[in-house]
């Protein structure tokens, strides 16, 4: 049920409540999946995602059918590695050979686990797998070939980092490591979606050619969430920002989370925040391979939350308070803009860099670069959707009608415009003066029969001088003001009486 | 420039001379060539020599608007190059006659000197503004926009410096000197070491207390250049015109038209566009200042426009002299003005050596220690660290 707070929430953001309604009553899948025709495995697997998957499950529901029921399963087999890494309860020597061994247990129908803790909030998907590797069977061999690749690499990398009693106990230390945990975790998943995308032949087959691009979507969704998590890892005991990064701030990650460094906390938050803002054109390079509508929502729009997941982080001290996340009204008018084509998707992470800029303060140390990385993103757009060219430079700029050695003599219609242009320039300049004119005129005037019925502006000028700005209140005011004006202009006063 | 070590084997450019050596640009060209090794031999050619010259570096004084003087220097020298900066100043200036003879007619007669003595290459350090009109927004504009000039050029520098450049690219692979080549190089906002016209006004501006206004939403993006990298990009510009005329004398086919850059302009910048008003930050904030961003007022491009005029009038109205806002400094700081600047990529391999970042700290650290800015704590001055 909707909450007080929200309630209250939204009669101020009638905006957002706004977004709210019109994607709930207006949205209309590109696809929809057709349940009468699924059988009763492949029902238990959409069921199985919608109990694993909170965000993703409504975007993978309505892709292209080509690719519903493989992208489902990808995320399943990805959901239920994720299940057995993060699960503390296993040992390490059962979980190892399990992560390793995933892609194989991926196709045996017969493979279930039961061994997640009872708190393990998706320990039902394991339980019940064989379902999983039953619709996974049925799948086109080159998606499950891919499907299983990922798999196996994912689960290589995740073990290699569950045995890693270092990186356990101290968390991430470098950037190259930082990134190469992203890699594992997400940037797999960039791949994997990728080279779905493009055997089912809806995303141009140049982006197999690109791997960074693929890379940077993976990258940019996992460091944004990272950076947003910091307060729920560190309570968990996980570390995965960047001893590189934070120790140049503090000397102990949980210091961080002291009042006293704030600042320090904040520019270490940028920092971080720039090294995934960096990402961002990449990933818009990335979006304008995409041939498809639905491929293309289910790739847009996690990477416009992120973006303005980063916009709501940066120099937000909250972060480091609590868990924050962008509001479901920004959320749907997030979601409607990144289900329509690329150029509205551009417009929001214009939109996004330009708050990052506006909230930028030059007492950061990374200001120039955050600024250079907001640029990037504007330009990378230009390079997309130019708002000028040579061909097309503004109408009504000079450059339009420049006359160059050699360059054509201006049309008709440009030299009309330009004629046009300039009677305007000169209508405006003489209403100006027809109207400073007359007022002028008019304060003449008045002013001279002021004078010619014997205003003395001299003697207020004289007051003035002595900074009496206010007309005199009190008879006593009055007079003083008067002997202070007639002891310093007795002559004149004289002449007057 | 980790790029070029002295050691490496890299072909010699030869005997290089540059004129305006002892300028802004000049200066980080001979030392930039000249901490590189990449010349047998440089010579430095100005009006006044150096005040801080570079070791091993020859220093002539000469006037290159004097065609006498220069073919014979030429003769004598038998420079293999030709860097071509010198220019006068554009702000300070308003002298028709100087911009006209210097830019032009020295232009024109370095390029007949060069022809004669038998020099390979000319590079021309043009400008970026050739392509602006002084109003119109630039949004990543390239070397295919038309050149402005003339009437529709308000800068009469700008002119100067557009007529200059289309001379030298007409001057390249003549029918009588085919086997001289020529390029242009058209630097945005050049700020840096020993800069005058761009750090030490900004500022002054912090001295003068006015950090805490902003003129427009500052969402317009402006491409500014450390100097070094306008003279790495002259260094790439002269060592790939210099290979082109190799290929041509060891008989090669002439470079593609994708690929070639003799005959050809390019635009140089950090290749970091930054909101204008971010780069004044980071230049104040470099000095000290620690104004925050919700201390800041900002005034809209209107409002700017309307107290500018009202300025102008009064200031005009009683002969005051130049007021603290005109109209042309309101609608530059309003201004989008930034280039794609890919063909020096592809065609010169352009890439910045020195980031904003750091161009900014250094810029400004060396214009305190001179003691240029006005306004500035003059303890500051001939003061190594602060």
């Amino acid at each position: 049920m909707v909450s007080a707070k929200s309630a209250l929430y939204y009669a101020t953001h009638v905006n957002e409540l706004r977004a709210i309604i019109q994607w709930t009553t207006w949205h209309n899948p590109v696809h929809e999946r057709n349940e009468a025709k699924e059988c009763e495995t492949l029902k238990e697997c959409f069921r199985l995602l919608n109990l694993t998957s909170r965000s993703f499950a409504a975007v993978i529901k309505e892709l292209h059918p080509e690719l519903l029921v493989p992208v489902c399963l990808f995320y399943l087999a990805l959901r239920g590695l994720d299940t057995i890494e993060d699960d503390m309860t296993i040992d390490i020597e059962v979980k190892e050979p399990l992560l390793r061994q995933f892609d194989v247990h991926l196709e045996d129908e017969s493979w279930t686990f039961d061994g997640n803790g009872p708190n393990e909030k998706d320990r039902e998907l394991l339980v019940k797998f064989d379902v999983v590797a039953k619709e996974f069977n049925k799948v086109k061999e080159t998606y499950r070939a891919i499907i299983k690749d990922i798999t196996k690499r994912m689960g290589n990398g995740m073990a290699d980092y569950a045995k890693n009693q270092d990186h356990n106990a101290n968390g991430v230390k470098t950037i190259k490591e930082y990134e190469l945990y992203c890699h594992y975790v997400a940037g797999l998943v960039g791949e994997g979606c990728t080279r779905l995308f493009v055997e089912a032949k809806l995303a141009n087959p140049a982006l197999l050619n690109r791997p960074e691009l693929m890379e940077s979507m993976g990258q940019f969704l996992q460091q944004t969430n990272i950076i947003r998590d910091i307060r729920e890892d560190h309570e968990d005991r996980r570390y995965f920002w960047p001893k590189e990064v934070w120790s140049k701030y503090v000397t102990e990650f949980g210091d961080l989370f002291l009042p006293e460094n704030k600042q320090k906390a904040l520019n270490c938050q940028s920092e971080m925040i720039l090294m995934a803002l960096k990402r961002a054109d990449e990933c818009l390079f990335y979006m304008a391979g995409v041939k498809e509508q639905s491929v293309f929502n289910f790739v847009a729009i996690p990477q416009s939350m992120a973006i303005a997941t980063l916009e709501l982080c940066f120099q937000n001290y909250d972060m480091f308070d609590r868990n924050i996340k962008i509001t479901k009204g920004t959320a749907c008018s997030l979601m409607m803009e990144s289900t329509q084509n690329l150029q509205l998707v551009c417009d929001v992470f214009r939109r996004y860099a330009r708050k990052i800029h506006r909230k930028n303060s030059p007492r950061d140390p990374h200001f120039l670069e955050i600024s250079i990385a907001c640029g990037k993103i504007e330009r990378f757009i230009e390079t997309i959707f130019p708002t000028q060219t040579a061909k097309t430079l503004s109408a009504g700029s000079s450059a339009t009608s420049t006359a160059v050695a050699g360059r054509p003599p201006l049309s008709e219609a440009e030299a009309e415009k330009r004629k046009e242009d300039e009677e305007a320039k000169w209508d405006v300049i003489y209403i100006m003066v027809a109207v400073f004119g007359t007022l002028g005129l008019i304060s003449i005037l008045m002013i001279g029969a002021a004078w010619f019925f014997g205003a003395r502006f001299d003697l207020a000028f004289g007051a003035l001088k002595n900074g009496n700005f206010l007309p005199p209140k009190t008879p006593q005011e009055v007079s003083s003001v008067a002997s202070v004006v007639s002891s310093k202009y007795e002559g004149a006063v004289h002449s007057e009486l | 420039m980790a790029t070029f070590k002295k050691d490496e084997k890299v072909k010699s450019l030869g005997h290089v001379v540059v004129t305006g050596g002892s300028g802004f640009l000049g200066h980080h060209i001979v030392s930039l060539l000249s901490t590189r090794g990449a010349c047998t031999k440089i010579t430095a050619l100005d009006l006044r020599t150096d005040a801080n010259p570079v070791d091993g570096v020859q220093y002539e004084t000469g006037d290159i608007t004097n065609y006498d003087a220069m073919l014979s220097l030429f003769q004598t020298l038998k420079p293999d190059a030709v860097i071509h900066t010198a220019s006068p100043h554009a702000m300070n200036n308003k002298n028709h006659d100087l911009f006209y003879n210097v830019n032009v007619n020295g232009t024109k007669t370095l390029v007949r000197a060069s022809q004669e003595a038998g020099v390979k290459a000319f590079v021309y350090t043009s400008s970026a503004s050739v392509i602006h009109d002084t109003v119109s927004d630039l949004v990543n504009a390239d070397e295919t926009y038309p050149l402005i000039m003339g009437d529709d050029q308000p800068e009469y520098y700008t002119t100067t410096k557009a007529q200059a450049e289309l001379h030298v690219l007409a001057s390249n692979r003549t029918a009588s000197h085919p086997n001289f080549l020529t390029a242009a190089v058209r630097p945005s906002g050049m700020f840096g070491e020993g800069d005058v016209q761009l750090l030490p006004p900004g500022l002054s501006a912090y001295y003068r207390g006015q950090t805490k206004f902003q003129l427009g939403n500052n969402e317009n993006l402006f491409d500014f250049t450390e100097i070094t990298n306008v003279a790495h990009a002259h260094h790439l510009a002269l060592a790939a015109l210099l290979a082109s005329h190799d290929r041509d004398a060891s008989g090669l086919a002439r470079p593609l038209d994708h690929e070639k850059v003799d005959g050809e302009a390019f635009f140089i910048t950090n290749d970091s566009p930054v909101y204008f008003f971010d780069f004044a930050r980071m230049v104040w904030a470099a000095a000290g200042d620690q104004t925050q961003p919700s201390q800041v007022w900002a005034i809209s491009k209107d409002i700017g426009l309307l107290i500018a005029t009202l300025m102008e009038w009064i200031f005009w109205i009683f002969r005051l002299g130049k007021p603290n806002l005109t109209r042309q400094q309101v609608k530059y700081t309003c201004m989008t003005r930034y280039y794609n600047i890919d063909k020096a990529k592809k065609r010169l391999g352009y890439r910045p050596v020195v980031g904003l970042d750091e161009g900014i700290r250094r810029g400004v650290k060396d214009a305190l220690y001179r003691g240029v800015v006005v306004g500035q704590p003059m303890d500051l001055k001939g003061k190594k660290e602060q």
